[in-house]
């Protein structure tokens, strides 16, 4: 029945410059109507615009002691201060900028883990599968952020890179799974066998036929590993696992436990960071959910459904039904 | 002898984000009862669609825009819910293309002949199981195999069980879209001369989809041609395959080798099927007709009848005044 | 069957990589490990309970084969050995008291989160076009992709301390005692809005997405269409039809979504003190009671693979392509 409205993707190579040009045309498509996509751009790039520019948009040094402990919000310190009379402000904008490079670092060491697993598991079948699926499913079925806590406790208190590199160790399977399916099913398209009878060099056929149309599905895993590494930061910042003299969001969020801000009034200290794993939480998730829209083209409704709507309410009064 | 279904001025569209495609344009045809009405045509011509249309399974982006359909003095296009719930299956039933496919994989075989029973009859769990099993024994399958799953059968037992399905509840008109295709020619062959045995056991009309020409010609009695929407001949199953009319009908009966007579050179129909979404002024063929005039390029031709019952939609077909 | 074989094979395997791994742990810090565990105990062990423990953890002479085998038996034993914080009630009997509460947390929110957002689902990809569809996943999406202690934090502030409406800690009210009794039940309950809420919140997306997305394609499906055209009612159509194979990728998304259960369920306790597994790892943690911990992480990670393997099992009943 739908043969007509054939949506398929068509996996085919073509030059770098037409590429590059339907890379531009699939954005461009991808915000186009599509509100949620939109919002979570938006909030996405303010984050990040404020974690990267951090130095000049802060209005104070972070870790310097700036004014009285506990300051409501006012002028001088527009989100307040901390116990230790630390600017929350400036505090959350350097913050970001270390919370989200652990998470984007994790997040690219995860998203390699996972494409060397995935696409080896997924291309080369047989036992190389076997042995990798294998791995990937044991630290699947593990419960990763307590074995992130206990690593953590007796490692004793770690720095920022070694949180970096946990979590990116233990994130990719996630991510592996899916390559590994995906890979599983270009490989038997068509134009790979084609590749192979021709003679292509495996790496050759790896790199330029399989990892282009895995470009999605891995872009969608690396927002999810962020997504994940951000949480797990903050979760074993506040615990006190992380580096609680950096500044980070999570070392934020321990400090405003220790010096119990919630309860002594002072919500400012432990909301604020809060706030801001939220919103970056929620605009990673927004734009996540649209990509995976995008790639399933049933799942996406557009503009037409409300001519189809129109047009069906005129057919239906033609027949005398309304 | 009045008809068992009228379609009249049927149009189908699809509506798509670049713009609203017309799968089924004005088609007008009708079906005797007892009678198989073949309808032909290459993928997307928009048979299958005509043919689904008549039981309403049609959904967004889909639209019946236009026209009737007309049974037993109903137009089914506007019947209310109910209607429509005892008019499916009671007096028209559909077998699907992939017997695997419209199988639901996690319950039984059983179940799936007997919910069909009660929920058009009153009747008991267990009248509805004994009715199960006398179907399966019309189409050649063991009662033992009613709590059998579908994937625990083979292609043709499952396109059987389809067909058993199908007979469940003696329509007047069973719709059957490329039922074959997905078989092999054994089965093929065994499953299309128990259908007969049924057919004219039963009485029931068919209307046989398929784009293998060739087959139709074999078990049809009539056999209508589709190409991009349009229904342009529509004739005696004899009439059509052995004197076609329009050229893209005679394109088709042309490129199917013969196992008679001398060996042949073979002539495909040149082009691509038509865009529907593009579709230019005149004749949907025009691109790929060896032998179009001026009119074909500005007028959209319409089905004229050329002689008893042949009816051929070109502009090169002269009308003959109907008899 | 052997399908169930397999699996239980796969999962016996995983438990034996994490005993492994606890084995490996306290030979992993730095300095001598057994003067490491016993910094923590300060003197309130006396050498005989120390050598117990020792002897639990496999620190005997011997070579390293001898004592992997020997910290094997006491965990098949369940001899995990005495607590160093919470001296000289054992282990084995902290984390008895405290397990139910992380089982019920976790599993329970899971459960909630599971039937809500299996609903909100299938309502949502009926009404694809609509508001159901079109605003409230996006919505979901983003509430629910707050970091577990995000939304733990803001549902603690709102409606703990400012709106004051529900208990802010503790399972049940301390001051009563366990029994199968009104006033304890309905206690346990207030108790458990908040915690039981803030997860919930974090897991009813995937599912919302998970069903939506699984009908959407089940929709799709020529014995959907064939359901439809047999004249069946439109709730047998939906139920026995088209929710009955959505499901199936669903009940595979329930595997995953024990881990993710159990690691949030950590967060919710730090911060509500509930007092379940997660509250007293943490404890562990700061007085590293190294026996504690390691054996906290041993239980959960086996309650994780059972409640996996379980997923398995109904996975196996709901599909009957998988049996054969």
């Amino acid at each position: 029945m739908e043969k007509i409205m054939n949506n398929d993707l068509v996996l085919e190579p073509s030059s770098p410059l037409k590429k590059l040009k339907s890379l531009l045309k699939q954005c461009y498509a991808f915000f186009y109507g599509n509100p949620p996509a939109i919002i979570g751009g938006l909030l996405l790039s303010i984050v990040l615009a404020g974690a990267l520019f951090a130095p000049a948009l802060a209005t104070h040094n972070p870790e310097k002691r700036v004014a009285r402990p506990h300051v409501a919000p006012n002028a001088e310190h527009i989100m307040g201060s901390t116990r230790s009379g630390r600017d929350v402000y400036s505090q959350v904008l350097h913050g970001g900028r270390k919370s989200l490079s652990v998470a984007i670092s994790a997040g690219v060491i995860a998203m390699t883990l996972a494409v060397l697993v995935g696409v080896s598991s997924g291309y080369f079948g047989g036992k190389i599968d076997e042995r990798l699926n294998f791995l990937t499913n044991v630290f699947l079925v593990f419960p990763q952020l307590p074995l992130l806590i206990v690593l953590a406790a007796f490692l004793g208190q770690v720095g920022s890179l070694v949180i970096t590199i946990l979590l990116g160790v233990t994130s990719w399977p996630w991510g592996a799974r899916v390559i590994r399916a995906q890979t599983m099913a270009i490989r038997s398209k068509e134009f790979i066998i084609s590749a192979e009878v021709m003679g292509e060099s495996k790496w050759r056929i790896i790199l330029v036929e399989i990892l282009p149309n895995l470009v999605s599905i891995v872009f969608g895993g690396f927002l999810g590993a962020v997504l994940y590494a951000m949480g797990a930061e903050a979760g074993l910042g506040i615990l006190g696992l992380g580096d609680a003299t950096e500044v980070s969001w999570g070392s934020m969020l321990y400090w405003a436990q220790t010096s119990s801000a919630l309860y002594t009034g002072a919500w400012w200290e432990m909301m604020v960071p809060a706030i801001a794993l939220a919103i970056t939480g929620g605009a990673l998730a927004l734009i996540n959910m649209s990509i995976d829209q995008v790639s399933n083209p049933k799942l996406r409704t557009g503009p037409h459904m409300k001519l189809w709507r129109q047009l069906k309410k005129q057919a239906d009064i033609r027949r005398g039904l309304r | 002898m009045s008809n068992l279904l009228e379609i009249n001025n049927l149009c189908v569209d699809y509506v798509s984000p670049n713009g609203v495609a017309r799968a089924v344009n004005n088609v007008s045809l009708s079906i005797a009862p007892g009678e198989t009405l073949g309808i032909a045509g290459e993928s997307g011509c928009g048979k299958s669609t005509l043919a689904f249309a008549i039981s309403r399974l049609h959904k967004a982006p889909a639209l019946i825009s236009e026209g009737e359909i007309i049974y037993n003095g109903q137009d089914v296009l506007k019947m209310n819910n109910k209607q429509l719930r005892d008019f499916r299956w009671n007096d028209v039933s559909v077998v699907f293309q992939s017997a695997m496919n419209s199988l639901n994989p996690v319950i039984t075989i059983g179940e799936q002949l007997t919910d069909v029973i009660m929920a058009h009859k009153k009747v008991s769990q267990k009248q509805a199981d004994e009715r199960a099993i006398e179907l399966l024994n019309i189409v050649g399958i063991h009662g033992d195999r009613l709590g059998s799953f579908p994937h625990q059968l083979s292609g043709g037992m499952r396109q059987r069980v389809v067909i058993a399905i199908a007979l469940a509840l003696e329509p007047k008109l069973i719709i059957m879209d490329e039922p074959t295709t997905a078989l092999d020619v054994v089965v093929e062959r065994e499953i299309l001369n128990e259908l007969y045995d049924l057919k004219t056991k039963f009485g029931f009309s068919i209307l046989f989809i398929s784009h293998d020409l060739s087959l139709m010609g074999e078990i049809a009695d009539r056999i209508g041609v589709m190409y991009a929407g349009n229904l342009i001949e529509l004739g005696e199953a004899k009439e059509v395959f052995g004197k076609p009319q329009h050229p893209y009908t005679k394109g088709l009966i042309a490129s199917f080798p013969t196992i008679h007579g001398p060996k042949e050179r073979l002539y495909g129909i040149p082009g691509n099927p038509v865009n529907l979404l593009e579709i230019p002024q005149g004749c949907n063929f025009q691109a790929r007709c060896g032998r179009c005039q001026d009119s074909c390029h500005q007028f959209e031709p319409s089905l004229k009848l050329t002689q008893k019952g042949h009816q051929v939609s070109c502009h090169l077909v002269e009308e003959v005044a109907a008899c | 069957m052997s399908f169930i074989l397999r699996r239980f094979g796969f999962y016996f395997t995983a438990f034996l990589i994490a005993i492994s791994f606890n084995f490996m742990l306290p030979r992993l810090m730095p300095g001598d490990p057994v003067e490491a565990l016993f910094a923590a105990a300060q003197g309130r062990m006396d050498p005989a309970q120390m050598d117990a423990v020792r002897e639990m953890y496999g620190f005997l002479d011997g070579n390293i084969f001898e004592q992997y085998l020997a910290y094997m038996k006491s965990v098949f034993t369940l001899d995990l050995g005495p607590s160093v914080l919470m001296f000289p009630v054992g282990v084995a009997d902290v984390i008895a008291m405290a397990l139910p509460w992380t089982m019920f947390l976790a599993l329970g929110s899971l459960i909630v989160a599971l039937i809500i957002g299996v609903s909100i689902g299938t309502y949502a990809s009926y009404h694809r076009n609509g508001f159901f569809g079109q605003v409230v996943p996006p919505v979901l999406a983003f509430i629910s992709n707050f970091p577990y202690i995000v939304t733990a934090l803001l549902l603690f502030y709102v409606f703990g301390l400012k709106l004051d409406l529900l208990p802010l800690a503790y399972t049940y009210d301390p001051s009563l005692d366990p029994g199968f009794n009104w006033e304890f039940i309905s206690s346990v309950a207030k108790h458990a809005v908040l915690p039981v809420g803030s997860m919930v919140l974090v897991g009813i997306a995937t599912w919302v997405f998970n069903m939506r997305n699984a009908m959407i394609n089940v929709l799709g499906e020529d014995y959907v269409t064939m359901a439809e055209a047999k004249g069946l009612s439109d709730m047998r159509v939906m139920s026995r039809y088209a929710g009955r194979n959505a499901i199936l990728p669903v009940a595979t998304a329930i595997a995953m979504a024990i881990g993710f259960s159990f690691a949030g369920s950590i967060m919710t306790e730090v911060v509500f003190n509930y007092q379940g597994l997660g509250n007293i790892l943490l404890k562990g943690i700061v007085a590293r009671d190294y026996p504690l911990i390691q054996a906290i992480l041993l239980i959960l990670v086996t309650a994780v693979l059972t409640a996996n393997f379980i997923a398995d099992l109904l996975y196996v009943w709901l599909d009957p392509r998988i049996s054969n």
